[in-house]
C-alpha cells in the first residue's frame, strides 16, 4: 500500500505556512463563489416562479445530500496525506479533480521518473513533478470550461432557437444517460462493486418508497447518505470476503 | 437590454453567474496552479524542465480527452452557471450532481426548466459549502490525527467503492425523480449496451463511453418524442415530464 513510507523528506516542503495560505485561498474562492451565486438565485428566483423557502430548501436538500459523499471523500484525502502533504491534498482533492484521479495522475507522471508511489523511490523531485503534472492537468480542465461554456452557450441557444422543445428534452436524457453509464460502468469491475450499486439502489428504493408512504420528506435528503452508507457496508463484507478487486 | 437589469430576471442571473463564475474560476485555477511552480522554485530539487513536460504528457495522454469530453458532456445538465461551479469544485458525479437530483426531487423541479436550473445551482452551493468545511475541518485541521484513528481496511473500502456506493443510490432517485418512462428505458439500454458490449470490443472509445450513452440518448430520445405534444408550446416549463 501507499501508506507504507511513513513521511518522507518533503513532506515539511509540502507543509509549508505559503502553502496553507494558498490552500485556504482555494477554499474562500469556493465559498466566494457560492455566496455569488446563492444572490443571484436569490434575487432572481421569482422570475422562474421559484419562492424564497423553495430556494432554501433547494440549499438545504443539496447541502444534506452532500453530506455522505463528503465524508467518503474526507476519508480518501486523510489517506493521502502522508504522501503529499496536507495542503496539496487540500488544493488537489478541494478543487477540480476527485481523490481517485489525482492518485492515478500522480502515479502516472512518477512511472515516467521510474518512481513509485509511497516507496523510497517517491524523492522530492519526483513529488514536485507529479503534484506539476497533477496541477497542469487540473488547470487544462478549468481552462477548456472557461472556453468551451460560452461556446456552448451560444450554440444552445441557437438551438434553442430551432426549435423550443430541444432544451426541454435534452437535460433529463442527458442526466438519464450520463447515471446510467457511470453506473453500468461499475459493474464490471469487481462482483463487490454489483453489490455496493445493488445495495445502494436497493436502500433508495425503500427510502423513496417510505419517504412517499409516510410522507417523510426529510427522507428524501438523507436518502443518498444513507443508500451510501449501506452500499459501503454491504462492500466492506464483499470485500474481505475475498469478492473484491484481485490487487487492492 | 439594460433596463432589465434590477427586476428580477433570468438574464440577470445569467449576467451575474457567467461575470463572476468564469472569474472565481480563473481564480481558482492561477491559485491551484501556483502550488507546483511555488515548490519547484524554493526546493532545489534538480529538476529540468524536460521531465516535467515527460510527467505532464503522459499524464495528458491518459486524462487530455476529458478536458473536452466533460465540459462536453455535463453542460446539457448543468447549463452556464453550473459550468463555472462545478468544474472549480469538481467531484461532480459523485457529489454536485446528486445533491442537484436530490435538490430537485425534494421541491419537484425538473432539469431543464428555469426553477429546475435555479434549485441544482443552490444545491450545488449548499453541496460546495459542506465540501468546504469538510475538507477545512476532517483534513486541513484534524486530518493528521483522523490518519491514526482510522482503521486501514475501512480507508481502503471507502477508496475503492465510494463512487459504486453513490451511483447505485444517485441513479435510482434519479429515475424515480424524472418519471420519464421512455427516456430512462432508452438510457438504460444504451448504457448497458455501450459500456457492456461495446467497449469491451473497441476498449479505444472507452474515454468517452459516456459521452457515447449521452449524445446516443438524447439522439434516441428526440426522434421518438411525441412531437404533437413536445413541439407546440412555446413555454418550455412544464412539458420535460412527458417523454
Amino acid at each position: 500500500m501507499m501508506l507504507t513510507s511513513g513521511s518522507a523528506d518533503y513532506i515539511g516542503l509540502a507543509n509549508t505556512p505559503i502553502l496553507w495560505i494558498l490552500a485556504s485561498a482555494v477554499m474562500g474562492v469556493v465559498v466566494v463563489q457560492s455566496l455569488i451565486y446563492m444572490s443571484a438565485v436569490r434575487k432572481n428566483a421569482e422570475s422562474a416562479g421559484m419562492s424564497q423557502q423553495e430556494v432554501r430548501a433547494a440549499f438545504r436538500a443539496g447541502g444534506v445530500a452532500a453530506i455522505g459523499p463528503s465524508l467518503s471523500v474526507v476519508l480518501v484525502a486523510i489517506a493521502l496525506l502522508p504522501l503529499f502533504g496536507t495542503p496539496p491534498v487540500v488544493v488537489r482533492v478541494g478543487l477540480i479533480g476527485s481523490a481517485a484521479t489525482e492518485v492515478a495522475s500522480a502515479s502516472i507522471a512518477a512511472g515516467t521518473m521510474g518512481a513509485n508511489l509511497g516507496d523510497e523511490t517517491f524523492t522530492r523531485g519526483v513529488f514536485i513533478v507529479a503534484l506539476m503534472a497533477m496541477s497542469l492537468s487540473g488547470a487544462g480542465w478549468m481552462i477548456c470550461t472557461l472556453v468551451l461554456t460560452p461556446i456552448f452557450k451560444r450554440s444552445s441557444h441557437k438551438l434553442e432557437k430551432v426549435n423550443p422543445a430541444l432544451m426541454s428534452i435534452i437535460p433529463g436524457a442527458a442526466l438519464l444517460a450520463a447515471f446510467a453509464a457511470l453506473t453500468f460502468r461499475e459493474l464490471p469491475k469487481s462482483p463487490t462493486h454489483v453489490v455496493a450499486v445493488v445495495a445502494s439502489a436497493i436502500t433508495m428504493t425503500i427510502c423513496l418508497f417510505l419517504a412517499q408512504r409516510l410522507k417523510l420528506p426529510w427522507l428524501k435528503e438523507w436518502g443518498l447518505g444513507i443508500s451510501l452508507l449501506v452500499g459501503l457496508v454491504a462492500a466492506y463484507f464483499a470485500h474481505y470476503a475475498g469478492l473484491g478487486v484481485p490487487e487492492a | 437590454m439594460s433596463s432589465v437589469i434590477t427586476a428580477p430576471s433570468h438574464a440577470a442571473f445569467e449576467r451575474t453567474t457567467t461575470k463572476w463564475g468564469s472569474i472565481t474560476l480563473f481564480i481558482g485555477f492561477l491559485i491551484a496552479t501556483s502550488v507546483p511552480f511555488y515548490l519547484l522554485f524554493v526546493a532545489d530539487a534538480d529538476i529540468d524542465v524536460g521531465t516535467i513536460i515527460t510527467g505532464f504528457l503522459a499524464v495528458f495522454a491518459v486524462y487530455g480527452v476529458f478536458w473536452i469530453v466533460e465540459p462536453l458532456t455535463y453542460f446539457p445538465i448543468l447549463g452556464p452557471a453550473g459550468m463555472y461551479q462545478a468544474f472549480l469544485i469538481g467531484n461532480i458525479s459523485n457529489k454536485l450532481l446528486p445533491s442537484a437530483i436530490v435538490a430537485q426531487d425534494t421541491i419537484g423541479a425538473k432539469p431543464g426548466t428555469r426553477k429546475g436550473e435555479y434549485a441544482a445551482t443552490m444545491a450545488i452551493c449548499g453541496a460546495a459549502i459542506i465540501h468546504v468545511a469538510s475538507m477545512v475541518l476532517f483534513v486541513g485541521i484534524l486530518g493528521t490525527w483522523l490518519l491514526t484513528l482510522i482503521p486501514e481496511p475501512i480507508t481502503l473500502v471507502a477508496k475503492l467503492y465510494i463512487l459504486p456506493a453513490i451511483l447505485g443510490g444517485v441513479t435510482v432517485q434519479l429515475i424515480a425523480s424524472l418519471r420519464q418512462v421512455k427516456s430512462t428505458l432508452i438510457a438504460l439500454g444504451i448504457a448497458a449496451l455501450i459500456i457492456l458490449v461495446l467497449i469491451p470490443l473497441v476498449p479505444v472509445l472507452a474515454p468517452g463511453d459516456v459521452a457515447i450513452v449521452v449524445l446516443l440518448t438524447i439522439a434516441i430520445t428526440w426522434f421518438t418524442r411525441k412531437k404533437s405534444i413536445t413541439d407546440r408550446r412555446g413555454d418550455a416549463g412544464e412539458n420535460v415530464g412527458i417523454n
